[in-house]
């Protein structure tokens, strides 16, 4: 299939992502006299549009559970011979210590180095000769720590047995955790080469301070001391049935995946799990520019942004609307200005980020060196403006539109309805909050929009971070503030501060 | 919010599984499909599906990068760009926009042998598609502006692609070092400087060639009525006219005769990089579905032999992966491994090679031909999933290899490859003489410590 990738697909693949994972809005289409209201395109309004958005019904979950607290749910979906499913840990980077940022997600990834009953390559082959991939992930910042397995129907009984021993039996071998140790180390080192990376750590730890969301890969210090007790320890205290969800999706009926889940699960046993305080976000610091330094780069990598919201705020379709209006895909403003009215980048684009804790709302993309300068000034333009200027009805209905008629397409990817039930659970948002999420995003105003721009995008306490160029982008960014410089390592460089 | 894409292969390949050992039958997945063409040439593929409000389609056109010209790498795809910015009855911008604000969602892309246009929207949105795919082909709007415009956003996704990353160059020295043919022996993306050289009057004449109905595959897959939604192609499509056929490119491969090997010195990179490759055969062989299988063996998932030996048992790598790419010409068997420290390129090339010579020497394990098939499998029936998948990979079948009922037939080419298919394969193209190389050091530039800031 077309799957199949090189290099040169590499840079299609990106366009793919930017461009097919988005659902985006942004301009007046419905009614071509008012013109476009952002740069870079021409509504001729010829086009045979049907003016109905289409209604659909979502499918709905079945739930069980067994008597020691696993709870389960399945989505039912037969139109092709295969299942997902997850194995939902309640616990994630937010109960490690303090001290051990990354605990959990040292937990996660060596599940499947090592049971009781096989060996990691036992795994790694048994898994792969039944087609199914199985992986187990939890973020520094996570709520959660979740294995997945995905896989044919017909090997679903020898899949759950491999699944649920990596869940319940892990043997941490302390070979394999220091094999682990050294090939993270050097996969850090790696990941230092990438721009986006070095752009999204330095703005992660200018929002966050100390909080876990402020790390972007586990730090050093904890891989170095991460030892099979510890995850021994982490693994026993929060993996356990009354701490999970098992959450299901594919074509596979709740009768006949009932007795296999007793069985593989059926006999784990519970536990008291400690409760874990979910830290706050830090109070905004001021406004203030990093730039780190990687020379040989041929591109500035812009990001900016701020801290905005939890995910169960009041104000979160209103941020929603005004993140889609902004730059939640290739018609959104940013795109339309940076890219195709400007021809600075290949894309630019907003969103945001909401858990327990305020997540992030922020703007990004790569542009020549040589327009890091202009690049920075429609930014900042446009994030002011969603402050300063009301969203003109058009654009905001069609931003309305865009959200409301997407769900349409959702119906062929059972699995992202299955993380949108798994987020209302998380969130212990209403029943009904899926079915009812296109009356709450066509309630939202213009005057909603300007509100949570003004409230959230505040100028005085934008972060910017700059990957790049020093020699040629510093001056640049000193226009808008003290510069911060770093090295790639993360190191200051230049005595640090530039200003003029 | 940004996401970064790794560098990972996904081996794609797809499998019927006819394994014995599988307690249950494998249910198999077939696409119902009906073939016509347009009295202009325009051939088109339906295929109707009610089990979710939506429609997607694909204009699959045959042109790639393999029809440039020296002096023009980069413009098929620059082309492809220029597809978006307006015709006759559609603003700059606006198809973007109206597929975006009707909650549908779309894009374009190039590689050497097709490139293809596509969306998915609401079932209700099929006239507005239609309308928006033909426009194009009928009336596209070519100009300066529009040119020089995209020629940006192209030259910075080349910036973003292959200047600005760490290996990019290097996939790029690669690919120009295997093939002496023109048609393959340059990027899809292209030089700057072939960028730059493009004029408004090649995009015309480009267009006039290529952009023909009898040079393109209609694919629409979805919730409609075959016979309406047939009625509503010809009144949209059928009155665009004919073009002559555009000359066919020859894409004879010399023999290669001697192992190739380039050294790349990489500002941004951090890591040394092994990139092996071995020139072997076009797509939907035997010999490519057998290649396919081999490489599940050979550096698929990290039950992998090359996983297993190179990254756990030596320790050597951080990460190993690879892939047969699939071509309608010549296409290579692919092996990238990226280095740990104070470990020596020629080491790792050693142990690479002595994988690869036992698989000339043994047959692959049971086991292995079983993932190969089984994860084959699972990937193609969840591919089908989706509506837009159907309708992209149909219309690549179809200009491909002129067969449509690949989709139906797929799992099965795969399921017939056998133990001995991969040993043969293994003897037949994995040859010293057939290879090259690509060894990628890290050299950092120095800095002058003080951070010049360019006062």
């Amino acid at each position: 299939m077309r799957s199949i990738k090189n290099r040169r697909r590499f840079v299609i693949a990106l366009m793919l992502v930017a461009l097919v994972s988005s659902t985006a809005f942004g301009q007046a289409v419905t009614s071509p006299q008012s013109g476009p209201s952002t740069k870079g395109a021409v509504v001729k309004g010829k086009a045979p549009v049907n003016k109905t958005v289409l209604k659909v019904k979502l499918p709905k979950a079945e739930e069980a559970s067994l008597p020691n607290g696993l709870r389960i749910v399945l989505l039912r979906s037969d139109k092709v011979p295969t299942f997902n499913m997850q194995m939902v840990v309640l616990s994630g980077g937010l109960a490690d210590p303090a001290d051990y940022h990354g605990l959990s997600t040292f937990t996660a990834a060596l599940l499947r180095e090592g049971t009781t009953k096989r060996s990691s390559r036992d795994i790694a082959e048994q898994t792969d000769a039944l087609g199914t991939t199985l992986t187990a992930t939890s973020g520094i910042s996570s709520l959660t720590s979740t294995v997945t397995a995905s896989g044919l129907v017909e090997n679903l009984d020898q899949t759950l047995d491999i699944f649920a021993d990596v869940v319940r039996n892990p043997a941490f071998p302390q070979s394999e955790v220091d094999k682990y140790k050294t090939r993270t180390l050097n996969q850090l080192q790696f990941q230092r080469s990438i721009p986006q990376f070095l752009a999204q750590e330095q703005f992660s730890k200018a929002i966050y301070g100390t909080h876990p969301a402020s790390f972007v890969a586990p730090p050093a210090d904890s891989l170095k001391r991460v030892s099979s007790k510890d995850l021994v320890g982490f693994h026993s205290t929060y993996y356990r049935p009354n701490n999970a969800i098992l959450a299901v999706v594919g074509d596979v009926t709740m009768k006949d995946l009932m007795p296999k889940v007793q069985k593989a699960f059926g006999d784990w046993q519970k536990a008291d799990v400690p409760v874990v305080n979910i830290p706050a976000a830090p109070e905004q610091s001021t406004a203030k520019i990093f730039l780190i330094d990687r020379p040989g780069s041929v591109q500035t990598v812009l990001q900016l942004g701020t801290l905005g919201i939890e995910r169960t705020s009041p104000d979160y379709f209103a941020v929603l609307l005004a993140d889609k209006v902004l730059g939640g895909g290739p018609s959104g403003r940013l795109f339309m200005n940076l890219r195709e009215d400007k021809g600075y980048t290949y894309g630019a684009y907003s969103g945001f980020g909401a858990s327990k804790y305020r997540g992030t709302w922020n703007a990004s993309s790569e542009v020549r060196t040589d327009v890091t300068e202009g690049a920075m000034k429609e930014f900042k333009y446009e994030l002011s403006r969603l402050g300063t200027d009301k969203v003109p009805t058009d654009e905001l209905e069609n931003a309305k539109r865009a959200i409301i008629g997407s769900f349409a397409l959702s119906l062929e990817q059972p699995q992202a309805l299955l993380q949108n039930i798994i987020t209302q659970k998380l969130y212990n948002l209403p029943a009904d909050y899926w079915d009812t999420y296109p009356q709450k995003v066509s309630a939202i105003t213009a005057d909603d929009v300007q509100r949570v721009a003004q409230k959230y995008i505040d100028m005085g306490h934008l972060q910017v971070v700059a990957v790049g160029d020093a020699s040629k982008t510093r001056d640049i960014l000193a226009k808008y503030g003290t510069v911060q410089v770093f090295d790639a390592d993360g190191k200051p460089v230049g005595g640090g501060e530039s200003n003029r | 919010m940004r996401r970064v894409s790794k560098f990972l292969s996904l081996l794609v390949i797809c499998a019927f599984s006819v394994i014995a050992v599988q307690a249950q039958a494998a249910r198999n997945v077939r696409v119902d499909f009906k073939e016509t063409t347009l009295k202009n040439g325009l051939r088109v593929i339906t295929v109707e599906d009610h089990s979710a409000p939506v429609i997607a389609l694909a204009l699959t056109y045959n042109v790639g990068s393999r029809n440039e010209r020296q002096g023009r790498t980069g413009f098929a795809h620059l082309f492809e760009h220029m597809m978006f910015k307006g015709s006759e009855g559609v603003g700059t911008g606006e198809h973007m926009l109206l597929v975006f604000n009707n909650g549908g969602n779309l894009n374009g892309s190039t590689n050497e042998d097709r490139t293809n246009y596509f969306e998915a929207l609401p079932a209700n949105q099929l006239d507005l598609a239609l309308f928006l795919e033909a426009d194009r082909m009928r009336s596209l709007a070519i100009t300066k502006d529009n040119l020089d415009n995209q020629r940006n956003a192209v030259q910075e996704e080349r910036r973003l692609g292959v200047d600005n990353q760490a290996y990019g160059k290097s996939g790029e020295i690669q690919q120009e070092l295997i093939y002496d043919n023109f048609a393959y022996k340059h990027t899809t993306i292209g030089s700057m400087e072939d960028l730059n050289a493009a004029t408004v009057e090649d995009v015309a004449a480009f267009f006039k060639m290529y952009y023909a109905p009898n040079n393109a595959v209609l694919t629409l897959v979805g919730d409609f009525k075959t016979a309406e939604a047939l009625a509503k192609i010809r009144s949209n499509f059928e009155m665009i006219a004919r073009q002559p056929d555009p000359p066919t490119v020859d894409m004879t491969e010399p023999q290669q005769t001697a192992e190739r090997r380039a050294n790349v010195d990489d500002l941004l990179a951090r890591a040394v990089r092994v990139d092996v490759a071995y020139k072997a055969v076009a797509g939907n062989s035997a010999d490519f579905y057998a290649l396919q299988v081999l490489a599940a063996a050979l550096q698929g998932g990290q039950s992998s032999r090359l996983y297993q030996k190179l990254v756990k048992e030596k320790e050597m790598l951080t990460n190993v992966g690879g892939f047969m790419d699939e071509k309608r010409g010549v296409g290579a068997l692919y092996t990238n491994a990226t280095l740990r420290p104070n470990v020596k390129a020629e080491e790792v090339e050693a142990l690479i090679y002595a994988e690869i010579d036992r698989l000339k020497k043994e047959p692959i394990a049971d086991w292995e031909l079983q993932k190969a098939k089984n994860t084959t499998r699972r990937n193609f029936i969840n591919g089908l999933q989706s509506s837009l998948n159907r309708a992209v990979t149909m219309g690549q079948y179809t200009v491909y290899y002129n067969e449509p009922s690949l989709i139906n037939s797929r799992l099965e080419k795969v399921g017939a490859v056998t133990k001995e298919d991969v040993q043969r394969v293994a003897n037949k193209y994995l040859l010293d003489t057939n290879r090259t190389v690509v060894i990628t050091m890290p050299k950092a530039k120095t800095r002058a410590t003080t951070g010049a800031s360019g006062q």
